[in-house]
């Protein structure tokens, strides 16, 4: 019961990253079609700028009382700023110019800013993985059979407030109803007088603020940052979304969950080297019963 | 020279590459006999920034192409010299690897499969020492240190599953009990759920077959998160780097590698002098042994030269001038090397070492061909 | 000397496009086979031809490739499991891993079939999902089977594969360490696939998959056999990788886990798209190219950019820069590939904007 709780837990901080990143696939699958092979690499980035503000502060002495959470607020919010920016930056230079090309160019050319910014990425950082300062103290704390560490709490918390305010933005926003409009009939949306390329543009931004969120949780929950991070937790991420359901807001923070307890709990319970494995295989049980996935919509077929 | 110099073995590669160029640009200003120079042509054994076996073996055809390469240095890993090793023996050209370890290279019936072509002749050395020393000493450093009961964990690729089973075979059959073993995935960021699991078992300490950046110090380091950070950590030459990522947190760690003591060794101190003098870095892992396969090859074809009448030699005489025995050892930063007829290092020596205060200090060492 | 061969192949690939009259394209294709044939006589040693040898085992992978996602339009991003299939096939059946030294002639055509099994049983729990459900589906299939072959340390030899596999003989004769065998034999692989390739295309089952890529609704409408085609599409595309596979594993003398990772099945969808889909020669070239990038080109760019410039700089730590620039820039300026197919241009547009709409 014991080791149960502790997977559990460890399965939903886990899961709580991959459900960051995966909303950022979901959001710009929804709105463009096009899986962002690149995704993962703007969490990579976002990792490492909250890593380079945190290790910057640390060596001006700053991260003392109040300063350590204004010096936490700090890595946070330049995590975020960066890869937002990022993201943004790539739809403008390189997708935005293959709106009409064949379905698979912009994926190709994903992959292509993949490697491009991964290579970047180890210009600026080297190839070895890089510490994560460790500013959160890490306490753990008993309640009953369970045992949580107060990071796992910071990282899991920190996550869901995120995908509230993303849920309200969406909902209620002027610029989230917009969002909708867009994914759901791109010509319609530009006839009632929405400006498309600003609101795919503000798509990516959230997608990259998402994954601005992820790469600093991720930091401090994983303990590194490496310029390859990217490839693996966006893969896992992806995974997630299409799970959900690609497209679905709820569905890919439930999917992000499900990928995140499914490799705990299979290294666990299997071994650690299955556990990419055990993912795989459920998301190709899952699609073969529900093709559209656990929350998307079955797609009518087209008429 | 073969090595991975993209990707994810960049930095080690780098380093290694790094190593090579300071044995031959020292060898160049100390003057060549018969007015030759050395050159460094470097190719990389990389796609898409995974270290490939197919390319390492289009490399060393392209490097055998070239009339004026001697000798090969390289590859880093096991798999990409397991589809070279065959080449260069057909060819009979000298290959020397800094870090290739597993056995199956040089010994048993594995190694006598990849010399079918010329199977009297063995043309692949290497300075590094086998997986099946570096284990059972590891094994043995282990009970001395009181460490009885160990849990493996390896990342599943060539060097750290080797490791961890020749590890797993010695320390049982020395009397140390396995509780358990494990492999890791690629691109695996959470050990947490490994470790949890781990902690169950209750060991005097962890064993690790692969290197820092395969997760040995990711491990390490999420050992604290999970209330673990007391235990012992434990592994090969692949991690003598962790604290760069566990930082204070690698206290506690213990690894062993394959040359005697540094500290009293005056060529290894004048080698991380130069290199940092040169390059501006540390030393890598594996610079070292690079420097010191660079440094035989050298010697090698420079015997080689003044037999032939300072001329340029062929590929078979510089074979034949590799060092065999005590008296054409060649001095290098990780001790005097020569081959036995495996092409093995002869008289190996493993040290252990531990990490304190985010420093390595060394504690014991084992002569193996005692 | 390889620029040499693969500019000549690329050239004669870009004349058979340009050229609308069939006797002229049959001329080049003959002047081209022959020259392939004879000119290693003359010119170019082992290291050359065995990157080229490596290279018509790509283009043979690109070619199957593109009977499935070119001619069927289903997007297959695990590709490589297939080749890991086909190469594991000679690996552990031909080697000392189990005793058992099967011919390579024989293993050959089964591997062919077993990657055709498997082919279609990837193929048949997943015909329902439609576009990019079934491309990380097959993703997923192509991140499982290298895990399998890594983790089954019994029979596969795990991380560190299976070495020293057997040098396959002709009527008797060993190949030896000769690279030469596998380059001929791997251009008569490239031959038979162009050949099967038009005329799949131009068969029942080609216009079958034509109209499924273009709306599966209609097609089905107008009574053809969904399920069947994209079975046969999933199939014979995986065949070809089979046997490419084979021939890869058989000039290694190794399989490893390693070498049929998720970037390779990306290489060969780059292959693809870059060349121009469903355009068999603009595969070929888009093919040669990232082939030659790859294996030869950066590789090797240190030494080629010191001896042409003069210079000491250090680019082995740009690779990913290179290719993936050279992936962005041809999509921006050629989104539709290098040698786009005319009759599917006009498709593809169409086709784009209905995704767009959609």
């Amino acid at each position: 019961m014991h080791e149960f709780l502790a997977q559990l837990a460890n399965g939903v901080e886990l899961g709580a990253i991959y459900a960051l990143i995966a909303l950022g696939y979901t959001l710009v699958y929804g709105i463009l079609e096009l899986i962002n092979f690149a995704h993962g690499d703007v969490y990579t980035f976002g990792s490492f700028v909250a890593l380079g503000i945190l290790v910057g502060l640390r060596a001006a002495g700053a991260l003392h009382g109040a300063g350590l959470v204004l010096g936490i607020t700090a890595a946070l919010v330049a995590a975020i700023l960066a890869s937002a920016l990022l993201n943004a930056g790539i739809e403008r230079l390189a997708y935005r110019r293959l709106r009409k090309a064949p379905r698979l160019a912009p994926l190709i050319t994903a992959i292509g800013v993949s490697f491009i910014l991964e290579n970047l990425i180890e210009l600026w950082q080297g190839s070895a993985p890089v510490p994560f300062p460790n500013v959160i103290p890490n306490p753990q704390l008993q309640f009953g059979e369970l045992e949580v560490g107060v990071q796992q709490i910071v990282v899991v918390a920190l996550a869901i407030v995120t995908m509230v305010a993303l849920h309200f933005f969406v909902q209620r926003s002027k610029l989230g109803k917009a969002m909708r409009a867009v994914a759901q009939d791109r010509d319609a949306a530009s006839l009632v007088g929405i400006n498309v390329d600003r609101t795919i543009a503000m798509t990516f931004l959230i997608a990259g603020a998402l994954a601005g969120v992820a790469g600093f949780v991720g930091g401090v929950s994983f303990g590194s940052a490496w310029f390859l991070n990217g490839f693996g937790a966006g893969l896992r991420a992806f995974t997630a979304a299409v799970l959900g359901g690609i497209g679905n807001i709820a569905g890919a923070m439930l999917g992000g969950f499900l990928i995140g307890l499914l490799e705990s709990f299979s290294t666990w319970l299997i071994g650690g080297q299955w556990s990419n494995v055990a993912v795989f295989s459920v998301l190709i049980l899952v699609l073969v019963f529900r093709p559209s996935g656990l929350l998307g919509e079955t797609l009518p077929e087209k008429v | 020279m073969d090595l991975p110099l993209s990707g994810a073995d960049a930095s080690v590669g780098t380093s290694t590459l790094d190593g090579i160029k300071l044995a031959v640009a020292r060898a160049n200003a100390q003057g060549v006999p018969g007015g030759f120079t050395f050159a460094v042509q470097a190719l990389d054994d990389t796609q898409q920034g995974v270290h490939n076996p197919q390319q390492g073996a289009s490399n060393v055809r392209t490097l055998i192409a070239d009339d004026s390469v001697l000798a090969i240095i390289g590859p880093y890993n096991s798999n990409v010299a397991a589809a070279e090793i065959p080449i260069t023996n057909q060819a009979g050209i000298v290959q020397i690897s800094p870090s290739a370890v597993s056995d199956g290279l040089t010994l048993g019936k594995d190694a006598a499969m990849l010399r079918r072509a010329n199977p009297g002749v063995n043309t692949f050395f290497r300075v590094c020492t086998t997986d099946s020393r570096q284990g059972s000493a590891a094994a043995r450093f282990a009970l001395d240190l009181k460490l009885k009961r160990a849990y493996i964990v390896d990342d599943n690729e060539t060097y750290g599953l080797d490791l961890a089973n020749v590890f797993a075979r010695d320390f049982t059959k020395l009397g140390g009990t396995v509780l358990g073993r494990d492999h890791i995935a690629p691109d695996t960021q959470d050990f947490k759920a490994l470790l949890l699991k781990i902690k169950g078992y209750k060991p005097d300490f962890i064993f690790f077959g692969g290197t820092t950046s395969t997760g040995g110090g990711l491990l390490r380091r999420q050992m604290f998160d999970v209330g673990m950070g007391k235990l012992a950590f434990m592994g090969g030459d692949g991690i003598p780097d962790i604290a760069e990522v566990a930082k204070k947190r690698a206290d506690g760690t213990y690894y062993t590698v394959a040359a005697p003591n540094a500290d009293r060794l005056p060529a290894a101190k004048r080698f991380v002098a130069a290199y940092k003098a040169r390059f501006g870095s540390d030393v890598g892992p594996y610079s070292a042994n690079a420097y010191a396969a660079t440094q035989v090859a050298i010697s090698a074809i420079e015997q080689a030269i003044e037999t032939n009448g300072k001329k340029m030699p062929t590929r078979a005489e510089v074979l034949a001038k590799i060092p065999r025995n005590a008296k054409n050892e060649v001095l290098t930063p990780i001790g005097p090397i020569s081959f036995d007829k495996n092409g093995d290092v002869r008289k190996p020596v493993i040290s252990l070492y531990a990490i304190r205060n985010g420093r390595s200090s060394f504690i014991e060492q084992l002569n193996l061909s005692e | 000397m390889i620029y040499t061969y693969a500019l000549v192949a690329i050239a004669a690939c870009v004349a058979i496009e340009r050229f609308h009259n069939r006797r002229a394209k049959t001329t080049i294709v003959l002047v081209l086979a022959v020259f392939l044939a004879v000119a290693p006589r003359f010119y170019g040693n082992d290291a050359v031809f065995s990157v080229l040898a490596d290279a018509a085992v790509y283009v043979m992978l690109a070619l199957g490739l593109n009977i499935v996602v070119g001619f069927a339009g289903l997007l297959d991003l695990g590709y490589a499991a297939f080749f890991a299939i086909g190469a594991y096939t000679y690996g552990m059946l031909a080697s000392p891993q189990f005793g058992l030294h099967l011919p390579f002639w024989v293993l050959l055509f089964l591997a062919a079939a077993l990657a055709a099994l498997f082919g279609a049983l990837l193929g048949a729990p997943t015909l329902r999902l439609h576009g990019d459900y079934l491309a990380i589906v097959t993703l997923g299939f192509g991140e499982i089977v290298p895990q399998i072959f890594q983790n089954l340390t019994k029979y596969t030899g795990g991380p560190n594969g299976i070495a020293a596999l057997d040098v396959p003989t002709f009527f008797g004769h060993s190949f030896g360490a000769s690279v030469m065998p596998y380059y001929y034999i791997a251009l008569f692989g490239i031959a038979a696939a162009l050949w099967l390739s038009r005329n799949l295309r131009e068969s029942r089952l080609g216009r079958a998959w034509m109209a499924i890529r273009e709306d599966e609704l209609a097609a089905k409408h107008a009574g053809i056999d969904i399920l069947r085609s994209k079975l046969a599409a999933f199939a014979i595309g995986a065949s070809f990788s089979g046997i490419g596979g084979v021939l890869f594993a058989a000039k290694l003398a190794l399989v490893s886990p390693d070498l049929f990772g998720f970037q390779v099945s990306v290489l060969i969808v780059s292959m693809l798209v870059l060349g121009g889909m469903g355009n068999i020669v603009g595969v070929v070239v888009g093919s040669l190219l990232l082939t030659i990038v790859n294996s030869a080109l950066l590789p090797q760019i240190n030494s080629l950019v010191d001896a042409t410039f003069h210079t000491t700089v250090d680019l082995s730590n740009l690779h990913f820069l290179i290719y993936g620039a050279i992936l962005v820039g041809i999509m921006l300026f050629r989104p539709e590939g290098l040698l786009p197919n005319r009759e599917r241009r006009a498709e593809l547009h169409h086709a784009g904007e209905a995704a767009a709409d959609a």
